[in-house]
């Protein structure tokens, strides 16, 4: 295999000086001098037409510059969304005759500082009219239940169903058949930067300028310049660092639409800050799920059907909803090989905050619940649950499943062994549990589509020019959110000229300068972005080796880039360093300019998301998570000891930013399993905060062991998969999975907090069949 | 304020975090939760790691305070910045600058701690990307670097 000199290295991040040292700005740190502030005006009621609304009081407050609301022209036929098939653009920057939720903006303000602006807000009259609120998303599609949208008939937002196989026949043919019920994740992103914008219009050019923290710019840019009318080039999206998104800051923001109006209004930049409190009540969380499942099994575990049926609570509007119902049920057919599946996954508005894509994206819900299942189909049958896993695993050779997913390389057995091995599998599954403290050990395994195949313009570009010294600057449309692929590009570019990554610099995206790019999200980043950077680099790579092929009388593709030198295969020896190389390209005779352009798109058939058909992903990676864990029987706390997460991830091309993301998934999944549970109580949140809405902190998580497993999958930059997002989905099943086995009971509806395990467990002692569900 | 007097005049009631994000505009120190949940906006006053946005200035009058940017000498990174760049502790990085000074203050006192020390020293604060591991290893690592 070819050695590489970057690629595999732990590779420190680019930008870590930069925030150690505190000189990376986040939106939040910028300011403008002149600069506003403006406030948001919420809804106080889930569910309220908004009868009148009086901003005479706010408007005479001195240092009050500017105040609007739906009646504003600009905003007032103005709707945004994610626009696929049945996903209707719903949301809208302000309310306009009825609000949905607790915190939907009525109205924004601008100041000449925060406290006025906030004051002015409090000045605001709104007469409202209250009205029923569907709370309850079990009840939504109840006879009599409020309506949230006309043309939605019982409040169903979207409804997906997918058949493939003969699920019927696959239960008559199966030796054993499972119903149980699952409820999952009740959570949200919990980025700790809140939401942040600052917008300026610049008077001389027409140019609006949005600086914002952003997870996928290029969503903004066009959103904000379809709503103010704006020719793309007068629409200006300049990226700070940002503070994590997960999903939670993919798209436009109401915030981001109220700063660019009040800006316009006032003719001075505006900035609006959320409050972190405000990011997570008033802004986006997880779906939370009901989920039916029936598996179908012959004796030795072989998985013969599953035919599945979910509710999901999709809040107040579409957004990216329908999406998850589609993605809930297309990749239940890996990792294991399942013949026949029918899936119904049905979402319904309620009046409570949207819900939206977060990592693990609608996958992780059903695989959560097929795991489970399969761990009590293996008790059922008294079979072990690495056996049964890796009786059904997907083979590492190609593979199409039933549903049309083409996999080229599949590691999951190797991750299956590897995971067990390293927990102590063999050593601790027939330990007795007893006493007050209890151990026990769970799996889970997962795949993750790489790259998603979504609609829209489903490319990744990069540009770069070798400054005359030999450095390089590089440009990509594909947004580091903190999970290291700005990293990744340095490495790309610094490996294929033979150069260090100190050398590169990546420009941060400036929409006027940077190329375009879809998003950051569907685990496509490395895998679109790294192709297309490698193609810009290899595109300019060419240009040098016919300059080098000439001069050296040599076949250009023998020319070689390594270590600071350039030359011709076989004779190092006779070569120059890289820098003279490229100042003799630049001064010659024919003085080049090195520019070099790259794109990559697969162009697949677009996935029919009405049956959940086609090629979605290039490929998927593949991991196996084992969690140990000690059960507090008389207190019903669990604390994760060990954790192992094992992934296929193609190929390794930064062990050190791998790590960290797997690290990061398995901490997410501790607090998706055990703790994180947003209170929902009569359409309000009743724990927003970071003290009553527990995510895991440092004693929480264990430190925990990655092994990384290779397949060198031919249709990934340099072989490699995605690296964010099987784990987490894998981890949060392995650490139920251990709570039964340190237990005996099963806790199906997320998270298990310590009062559901003592339920659990005294209903097991007093023989009771379990009822974990409420 | 990370070796240099200043002298201002602000509204007693103004908490440090406002006072050094706005009016010495130290953006490194950075705002999260805002009441005193997630450690992101500690510094050490008199190399005591505190919560700034739950501290009055009132109460910082004539004492020592350093925060992540005093940490850097010149061009050159303090050790314990180093270590976290090197470990692979910092990824969006908007938790660090917290995590750094706590890091810090329990450094000074104790040079080389157990991995239980440096996780109960970092408990108060919140990272939603790392999964800790790396910030403890890079905690643990600084001693060696010294």
């Amino acid at each position: 295999m070819e050695e590489y000199s970057l690629l595999g290295k732990r590779v420190p991040r680019i930008d870590g000086k930069a925030k150690a040292s505190g000189q990376a700005k986040y939106a939040s740190d910028l300011e403008k001098p002149g600069m506003l502030w403006g406030r948001t005006k919420r809804s106080p009621y889930p569910h309220a037409r908004i009868l009148n609304m009086d901003c005479s009081k706010a408007e005479r407050l001195p240092g009050v510059k500017a105040i609007v609301t739906s009646k504003d022209p600009e905003f007032a036929r103005f709707t945004w969304g994610f626009g696929l098939p049945g996903c209707p653009k719903d949301e809208r920057p302000l309310a306009v005759d009825k609000v949905l939720f607790v915190g939907e903006p009525v109205a924004a303000v601008a100041a000449i500082d925060e406290e006025i602006a906030q004051e002015a807000v409090d000045l605001i009259d709104v007469e409202y009219e209250e009205l029923p609120a569907v709370t309850d998303f079990e009840r939504a599609r109840d006879e009599g239940a409020p309506q949230l949208h006309e043309g939605f008939k019982n409040n169903v937002s979207y409804t997906f169903t997918m058949d493939y196989g003969d699920v019927e026949k696959a239960f008559r043919e199966s030796d054993h058949i499972r119903e149980d019920t699952f409820k999952t994740f009740r959570t949200r992103h919990g980025f700790i930067e809140p939401h942040c914008a600052l917008a300026y219009w610049d008077d001389a050019s027409g140019v609006l300028t949005l600086e914002a923290s952003k997870q996928s710019p290029y969503f903004t840019y066009r959103l904000i310049a379809a709503c103010f009318r704006l020719p793309l080039h007068k629409m200006r999206l300049i990226q700070p660092y940002i503070g994590g998104g997960f999903g939670g800051k993919n798209d436009c923001f109401a915030l981001d639409y109220h700063a660019c109006l009040l800006a316009k209004k006032t003719g001075k930049p505006v900035k609006i800050a959320y409050s972190l409190e405000e990011s997570y009540s008033c802004c986006w969380r997880k779906h939370t799920m009901t989920i039916k499942m029936k598996t179908g099994v012959k004796k030795d575990g072989t998985l013969m059907g599953i035919d599945c049926h979910l509710l999901a609570d999709g809040g107040a509007f579409s957004a990216i909803g329908p999406l998850t119902m589609y993605l809930s049920g297309a990749f239940m057919t890996i990792p294991y090989k399942l013949p026949n599946i029918r899936h119904e996954a049905v979402r319904v508005f309620t009046n409570y905050v949207t819900s939206v894509a977060m990592q693990g994206h609608g996958t992780d819900h059903t695989r959560h619940a097929a795991e489970l299942q399969l761990d009590m189909i293996a008790e059922d049958l008294g079979i072990d649950p690495v056996d049964i896993r890796l009786r059904n695993a997907i083979p590492n050779s190609p593979y199409k499943t039933v549903n049309g997913i083409e996999l080229a390389t599949c590691g999951l057995t190797e991750t299956i062994e590897r995971a067990a091995e390293e927990i102590g599998w063999k050593e601790k599954k027939n330990e007795k549990k007893s006493g007050t403290i209890r151990r026990g050990v769970g799996f889970g395994c997962a795949g993750f589509q790489t790259g998603a195949r979504l609609a829209s313009r489903d490319a990744s570009s990069a540009t770069l020019r070798i400054h005359e010294d030999g450095t390089v600057s590089l440009n990509t449309g594909a947004q580091d959110a903190g999970q290291g692929s700005d990293t990744l590009m340095c490495q790309i570019v610094a490996e294929e000229l033979g150069i260090s990554v100190k050398e590169v610099q990546l420009n941060r995206i400036d929409t006027a300068h940077t190329p375009i790019d879809l998003c950051t999200a569907g685990s496509r980043v490395t895998f679109l972005a790294g192709h297309a950077t490698r193609n810009a680099v290899l595109d300019v790579k060419r240009q040098l080796q016919e300059f080098g092929g000439k001069m050296w009388e040599a076949n250009p593709e023998d020319i070689v880039f390594k270590d600071h030198q350039v030359y011709v295969e076989g004779s190092p020896d006779k070569g120059v360093p890289y820098r003279d190389f490229i100042r003799m390209a630049c001064y010659g005779d024919e003085p080049m300019e090195l520019l070099g352009r790259g794109y990559q798109a697969f162009n697949l058939p677009k996935v029919d998301i009405a049956h959940g058909s086609g090629k979605p992903c290039h490929n998927c990676s593949f991991a196996t998570v084992a969690a140990e864990v000690e059960v507090d029987a008389e207190t019903g706390k669990v604390k994760v000891i060990k954790t192992v997460a094992s992934q296929d991830y193609g190929k390794v091309l930064n062990l050190l930013a791998l790590e960290g993301q797997s690290d990061q998934q398995v901490s997410h999944a501790i607090g998706m399993a055990l703790s994180e549970d947003i209170e929902l109580k009569d359409g309000r949140i009743l724990n927003p905060t970071l003290e009553k809405f527990r995510m895991p902190r440092a004693s929480d998580v264990p430190m925990n062991i990655t092994i990384p497993v290779e397949t060198n999958d031919p249709y990934g930059p340099y072989g490699a998969k995605e690296g964010s997002e099987s784990i987490q989905t894998a981890a949060t099943p392995a650490i139920i999975n251990a709570i039964h086995n340190a237990t005996g009971v099963w806790i199906q509806e997320l998270p298990a907090t310590p009062d559901k395990i003592l339920a659990a467990l005294k209903a097991k002692r007093q023989g009771k069949v379990q009822v974990s569900l409420s | 304020m990370n070796g240099v007097l200043h002298e201002l005049s602000v509204h007693p009631l103004k908490t440090l975090l406002e006072v050094l994000r706005e009016d010495l505009r130290l953006t490194g120190t950075k705002e999260s939760c805002g009441l005193g949940n997630c450690g992101a906006c500690t510094v050490l006053v008199d190399g005591k790691p505190i919560l700034s946005c739950l501290t009055l200035m009132a109460e910082v009058q004539d004492r020592d305070i350093l925060t992540v940017e005093g940490l850097v000498q010149g061009d050159k990174l303090h050790p314990i910045q180093e270590a976290f760049v090197e470990h692979g502790a910092i990824q969006c990085g908007f938790c660090t600058a917290g995590f750094i000074m706590a890091g810090k203050a329990l450094l000074d006192k104790n040079p080389n701690p157990s991995e239980d020390e440096v996780r109960k020293a970092i408990d108060g604060h919140m990272c939603r990307c790392t999964g800790y591991g790396k910030i403890v290893e890079a905690i643990l690592a600084v001693p060696s670097k010294r």
